[in-house]
């Protein structure tokens, strides 16, 4: 029997101060016999806490605790749960249920169950609001936690899984590898994992970004080209059918955004894969069949990733070494982080180390 | 952005500059003597006068006047074509009414064209003089480029189209509302015997351009089709999804179409003008292909996507007028089920091939209608008002 844990985290109980976290307590799951419980150590922050908490994907729950990128120690498992024992170290992610037997469920794609629960701002059947990650601790069903392998540390698991598996998981679909040419547009938490990954799997990689200052860092992080799209207007011209998948990262789009322009550099039936998700009020820019046709283009979407893929990304990880770029605060400092990310001035993602218990 | 990209996509067709309006090499004429054709493969046949169906004035665009025309010059790699039939395209409306843009003048349409060969350059060896054949939408392209090498010259960014462009030595490139083409051997497609010529036609661009993203995209046993519009280019879907071995699911708002598409082999019929009508299929479809040439402000892209199941894809293969964009589209319509949206530009001849073996093989035949080559003009009316059942093809008169 180990000691029993508090609930308690950085909650938003006021939006119009969205980055003001006050302690709160809150009630967990109901404990059941497929239950993993952790007690949390690290919480990456990402682009989704912050379209939460300042309401910009529509009105929250409250008072809300976010964070969907954890990583912890097991303290306590259920009866049916075979996965997992107390004190191993496992992560969640940005899912924490699903129905478990839909055709989606059962084919690996259970990101995409029509049921889904996500780890933050969600609701379980029961009416149990579900709480996230800058806090004390959480329970989760075992098929959402996910074992950390020995040789990558907490604090760089903790935002592979959200900002890395997103990325990872239309790499892996649409085939990047040895041979295939990637560009990722948007070099921040989501972008720079993206760079990571398809140089570990192999691929060819080109890297968009407006920011000079970045320039180097994408370097270093192994991209094999760098363009700054805000020097170069006509980026796209030298690259035409150049790309096989294209990676967004994008969270903001205009009017006047040059979606076509984008496509104009895949090479036939590319696709270019927004995992970006902008506030609801922010279509994408408007399209005609004719931005299409010239090479068979598709834009698709993409929703985090699911067990299988986190385990393969993790085993890649383990293997070719891969470490993130992150900055580290006290989980207290949740407020700074956020608003430093809103500002667009991570360098490349911000990770908590849990400072409540 | 969009003029932009129309401007581009204007000048891939072309394959010249958008501002070049030099006047063309002839002007509009009552018909003369036939022209002398000398040959350098030393079979006599009779020679070929090349005349068509022509948009003189934009103001009328359906009423198409005959006029001679300069064909391409004639190269080695070429093959002459005496035109029997040529299919009637949506192509050929958009392009007639200005709606894709301005549009050379004189300018004979018409891209579902079969013959017979009259004359084959020294370089040709996939034909010979009498074959059946047939030409598509595209005409020429690079062939060095890596598209063409990888059977996607339909892609290439150098691709000429059967009319309303250019060679690279300035020669229009004129249609098959005419009695006659010259086409480069790559872009000539050999016809099977089982095929009879006027349901070949309208395989060479409907058909084609339906049954490239099918197989592209996996159309076959186990796979759910959904065909969106259900003319010309849409019953080919119907038709070559099922010889593919999928289920499908035709959409239409007419229900005056019902009985047939349940004849040409459909699963299941929705009816669109139920607002509803996406609700009881939301994640079930594979493929959705859309047909649909006008949009409007109609249905949100959103409903359409979320018929799809995890990472389907939506393609679209029709092409609206230029000022009519797709509905709007957020990345929330994306995410749901990781799904996709393309478009497709009609097929490749390795793909066109494919096709007309299936047809050969499944007997498959187009649902068309007929008329004389001097009646087009009504054809095209009958087709801009969606009253076709459900292609048209014109058999050659003028020669």
């Amino acid at each position: 029997m180990s000691k029993s844990i508090q609930f308690k985290g950085y909650a938003l109980v006021d939006p119009s101060n969205w980055s003001d976290l006050q302690v709160r307590e809150f009630k967990p799951k109901n404990f059941e016999p497929e239950d993993v419980e952790i007690a949390i150590t690290h919480c990456g922050v990402c682009g989704s806490d912050l379209h939460t908490v300042t309401q910009g994907w529509g009105e929250s729950k409250l008072p809300l605790v976010v964070g969907h990128e954890i990583v912890g120690t097991v303290t306590r498992v259920g009866d049916k749960v075979s996965e997992f024992k107390p004190g191993d170290r496992v992560g969640v992610g940005a899912q924490i249920g699903s129905c478990l037997s839909c055709k989606r469920c059962k084919m690996d794609y259970e990101n995409y169950c029509q049921e889904s629960i996500e780890t933050y701002n969600g609701e379980y059947p029961d009416g149990v609001v579900t709480q996230g990650g800058y806090s004390t601790a959480i329970r989760a069903h075992e098929r959402f936690v996910f074992p950390i392998p020995d040789k990558i540390e907490s604090r760089d698991a903790a935002s592979m899984l959200c900002a890395g598996l997103t990325v990872f998981s239309p790499l892996k679909t649409y085939g990047a590898g040895p041979g295939k040419t990637v560009g990722i547009m948007g070099i921040g938490g989501l972008g720079h994992y993206a760079v990571l990954f398809a140089k570990a799997l192999g691929a060819e990689v080109y890297a968009f970004t407006h920011d000079a200052t970045k320039v180097n860092d994408i370097k270093k992080m192994g991209a094999d080209h760098v363009i700054n799209t805000s020097e170069n207007k006509d980026f796209h011209k030298d690259l035409s059918g150049q790309l096989d998948i294209i990676i967004s990262t994008r969270d903001t789009y205009s009017p006047q955004t040059p979606l076509g322009d984008y496509l104009s550099m895949l090479f036939v039936h590319g696709k270019f894969i927004s995992v970006g998700i902008p506030n609801a009020d922010n279509p994408l820019p408007q399209i005609h069949p004719f931005d299409l046709m010239p090479n068979g283009a598709l834009i698709g979407g993409s929703h985090i990733g699911s067990k299988k893929e986190c385990l393969e990304m993790l085993r890649v990880a383990a293997e070719k070494g891969v470490k993130p770029w992150i900055e580290e605060l006290p989980m207290k400092e949740a407020g700074t982080a956020l608003r430093n990310l809103h500002d667009n001035k991570v360098r490349y993602r911000y990770v908590l180390s849990q400072d409540l218990a | 952005m969009t003029s932009t990209l129309l401007r581009a996509y204007i000048i891939s067709c072309v394959g010249d500059l958008w501002s070049s309006k030099t006047p063309l090499p002839f002007a509009p004429k009552i018909p003369l003597a036939p022209t002398n054709h000398r040959f350098s493969c030393g079979m006599a046949t009779k020679a070929v006068q090349f005349k068509g169906y022509a948009l003189t004035d934009p103001s009328k665009w359906n009423d198409l006047q005959v006029i001679e025309f300069t064909p391409k010059v004639f190269e080695p790699e070429d093959v002459e074509i005496a035109i029997t039939h040529c299919g009637v395209c949506g192509s050929d409306v958009h392009t007639l009414t200005q709606g894709w843009g301005e549009s050379k003048l004189p300018l004979v349409v018409g891209h579902e064209i079969v013959g017979t060969v009259t004359r084959v350059g020294d370089k040709v060896t996939e034909f010979k003089i009498g074959d059946r054949v047939g030409v598509g939408a595209q005409r020429g392209s690079c062939l060095q480029c890596r598209e063409c090498k990888d059977d996607y010259e339909n892609y290439c960014p150098r691709s000429i189209n059967t009319y309303n462009s250019q060679y690279p030595d300035g020669v229009v490139a004129q249609g098959g509302y005419s009695t006659a083409i010259r086409v480069h051997e790559r872009f000539t497609l050999p016809i099977p015997d089982e095929i009879e010529s006027r349901h070949a036609a309208s395989m060479m661009c409907a058909g084609l351009t339906v049954y490239s993203p099918l197989k592209t995209h996996g159309a076959g046993p186990g796979k759910k089709v959904g065909i969106m519009g259900i003319g010309g280019l849409g019953h080919y879907a119907i038709l070559w999804a099922k010889a593919m071995g999928a289920e499908v699911y035709a959409f239409t708002h007419d229900e005056s179409k019902v009985e047939d598409i349940k004849k040409m082999g459909a699963d299941h019929v929705v009816n669109t003008s139920d607002k509803e009508f996406h609700k009881d299929l939301a994640r079930t479809l594979d493929i959705l292909l859309s047909t649909r040439d006008v949009f409007g402000d109609s249905t949100p892209l959103g409903d359409y996507l979320s018929m799809l199941y995890v990472h389907g894809r939506f393609v679209t293969v029709g092409i609206p007028d230029a000022d009519d964009t797709l509905p709007p589209l957020h990345a929330f319509d994306l995410v749901p089920n990781g799904c996709l949206m393309g478009g497709s530009k009609i097929g490749s001849k390795k793909e066109c091939l494919e096709m007309l073996e299936l047809a050969r093989s499944k007997s498959i035949k187009p649902w068309i209608e007929e008329l004389p080559m001097r009646e087009v003009g009504k054809a095209l009316r009958n087709l801009k008002n969606n009253a076709v059942r459900y292609r048209y093809v014109v058999k050659q008169d003028i020669a």
